[in-house]
């Protein structure tokens, strides 16, 4: 028996309790543990951006529009010494599609000038039979591999989308598509679940007034560590112009695209930090508890000639010992629930927020340090408390 | 201990113009009143009293619970009245073997344990530790209980675990506050047979607070204390 050991068994005086803390601990690193993998996740999906992939916009935001022979413009734009600044570029819409088969599931819909667009996106991977039929089917389409798996859509399938923004085809027709292939990637920079068909499709179907405008243009600048000059020279070049662009890197696009998510996320930082002063809550009550049940016993222990910093070691180990044994469940359920089962499901279906969802090593590392600090401050005052402790006093006896 | 601690050979504890007050709503009470004790080494003395005499205050006196509001207080050759706090506690964990009436075993550890209990407080090997507290419950006629937890065992026998946890360091003082206090007349008689031997075979010296006329009268010497001063 030592005095280690003496913590260990004081522990387990009342299992309910005990089995009750740990369970409290557990899921407040649970928590904390999915919060800080939403957050880092988040904030990993921008290095899988390019930095020489730049996305320019309508200045006042992003739902307008600019004119398609913008794209022309941008991808002509040569620097001061005559050399290109841009060695390709594409133009881009939101269709907002929606499948009456599926009303409740989202799923990108977007039109890309098939003629230039695997330039830019050179990370999207099609067989070259199916971008030859896609190149030769004004109303074709490819799709993520994820995507059609998702919905069991097959080379070949007929769909019918319809579009919100757009509305019903010039003509009255349906938006129509034929499914000619289907894309994977070689980088989590363009997600698996996106259904990209023909810009000309779509310019052909449209309102006259909307005819010829592009929702956005992305290019890829010649020289990836000077993009920040090509993105000013690009909005330089429309400065003049009725409609001003705001052209970004991929990695701010992104950001700003998300913006409102963003700001969740901020606050999901923060409520994490909360989870941990909830989680040093649950600790000190219950360390409090038990340590003022055995009032006696530290008088005792005292009195038979244990000084105040041993007791109060004492206690510090055995709070520190019930919050590790919270957070050695806590860890596991984190890795079964958030690693496994959350990390595959929003990969899956959220793979533009989290391209990849999977707690690091680094955040079970914080959880347990966590864990253990809190565990710490949590007996600290029940260890002051004792190393006060009046020893005649407490000892209840009357004179 | 401090340099200026002194010895008073042959006196177990030296008690010289003790006095101690306690302040309570704001009214100073004198529990003890300039009072002068020698407990000679080896002696197995009662200390009895009406509730209220101060026989407990003076124990912790004497065990260095507490401190004199004046006087000079010497037990086992330490000035205790000029050590400080931590200077008492070891010398307590050293020097002095306390029984409570209401025993205060630790209920998690079994009698072994409780007894190795405060070697935790020396250097020394496990084995050692062990062997040391085997002992200790083998004098107190507990060898074969050494496994059992505090809930297993009766009164008595819990204050015989509770004396080898006092005798285990082989202190030169044993204190016994209100030893029978909660057990029956022939556990008692268990006890203070046991402290009997302590006395007589080892040497020890033993003072203890007691309202048992009985148990008073199986120790060599009785005190009577009487509003904070020795009859």
């Amino acid at each position: 028996m030592n005095l280690p050991g003496l913590a260990v068994r004081n522990i387990y005086r009342n299992p309910v309790r005990l089995a009750l803390t740990i369970a409290g601990v557990a899921v407040a690193l649970l928590t904390f543990v999915t919060l800080r993998t939403a957050v880092m996740s988040w904030d990993e999906a921008k290095n899988y951006t390019l930095k020489d992939r730049l996305v320019t916009r309508h200045k006042v935001t992003f739902v307008m529009d600019l004119p398609k022979n913008y794209a022309d413009d941008v991808r002509d734009l040569k620097g001061a010494d005559g050399k290109p600044l841009i060695r390709a570029s594409t133009f881009l819409n939101w269709f907002g599609g929606k499948d009456p088969a599926h009303e409740n599931d989202f799923f990108a819909t977007i039109a890309a000038d098939h003629t230039t667009f695997l330039t830019v996106y050179d990370e999207i991977k099609i067989p070259d039979d199916q971008l030859k039929a896609f190149n030769e089917t004004r109303n074709g389409a490819v799709v993520g591999d994820l995507l059609a798996a998702k919905f069991n859509w097959k080379v070949g399938d007929n769909i019918t989308l319809e579009s919100p923004i757009f509305g019903a085809r010039e003509n009255g027709e349906p938006w129509a598509f034929k499914i000619v292939g289907l894309y994977s990637t070689t980088s989590k920079a363009v997600d698996r679940l996106t259904f990209y068909f023909r810009w000309d499709y779509m310019n052909d179907g449209v309102r006259a007034e909307a005819k010829d405008r592009v929702g956005w243009i992305a290019s890829r600048s010649v020289d990836a560590a000077h993009a920040a000059e090509v993105t000013a020279a690009i909005d330089k070049r429309f400065d003049d112009a009725d409609t001003q662009t705001l052209t970004q890197d991929e990695a701010t696009f992104f950001q700003g695209f998300m913006g409102m998510v963003s700001s969740v996320l901020a606050i999901m930082s923060y409520l994490s930090y909360i989870i941990l002063a909830i989680l040093g809550l649950i600790l000190a009550n219950a360390i409090s508890m038990s340590v003022r049940e055995r009032t006696n016993e530290y008088a005792s222990m005292k009195a038979i000639g244990f000084h105040a910093k041993t007791l109060a070691s004492l206690i510090l180990t055995e709070s520190t010992l019930i919050a590790l044994a919270g957070a050695i469940p806590g860890v596991i359920l984190s890795y079964l629930i958030v690693d496994v089962a959350l990390g595959d499901f929003l990969e899956y279906n959220l793979a533009n927020f989290f391209p990849v969802f999977r707690v690091k090593i680094w955040t079970y590392a914080e959880a347990v340090a966590a864990a253990t600090v809190i565990g710490l401050l949590a007996g600290i005052v029940p260890a002051l408390t004792v190393a006060r402790l009046n020893v005649v006093e407490n000892l209840r006896r009357v004179a | 201990m401090s340099a200026e601690q002194s010895k008073s050979v042959g006196s177990a504890i030296s008690i010289k113009g003790v006095v101690k007050e306690f302040t309570r709503g704001g009214q100073t009470l004198r529990v003890l009143d300039s009072l002068d004790l020698n407990v000679p080494e080896g002696s197995f003395e009662a200390l009895m009293g009406p509730s209220g005499s101060g026989k407990s205050t003076l124990l912790n006196l004497i065990a260095g619970l507490d401190k004199p509001t004046s006087g000079e207080i010497t037990v086992a050759g330490a000035r205790l009245d000029k050590m400080s706090d931590a200077e008492i506690t070891a010398w307590r964990a050293a020097n002095v073997g306390i029984v409570f009436q209401s025993y205060n075993l630790l209920p998690v550890l079994t009698a072994l344990e409780n007894v190795e209990l405060p070697l935790l407080l020396h250097k020394m090997s496990s084995a050692e530790r062990k062997k040391r507290a085997q002992i200790a419950l083998d004098i107190v006629g507990l060898s074969d209980r050494m496994g059992h937890y505090p809930r297993m065992l009766s009164g008595g026998q819990e204050q015989r675990v509770a004396i080898a946890r006092a005798i285990v360091n082989d202190p030169k003082v044993i204190i016994g506050d209100e030893p029978t206090g909660d057990l029956d007349r022939n556990s008692a008689d268990e006890i203070l047979k046991l402290f009997e031997q302590l006395n007589r075979e080892l040497g020890k010296t033993i003072i203890m607070v007691t309202h048992d006329p009985e148990a008073a009268e199986r120790a060599t010497v009785i005190r009577r204390l009487n509003k904070g001063v020795l009859a």
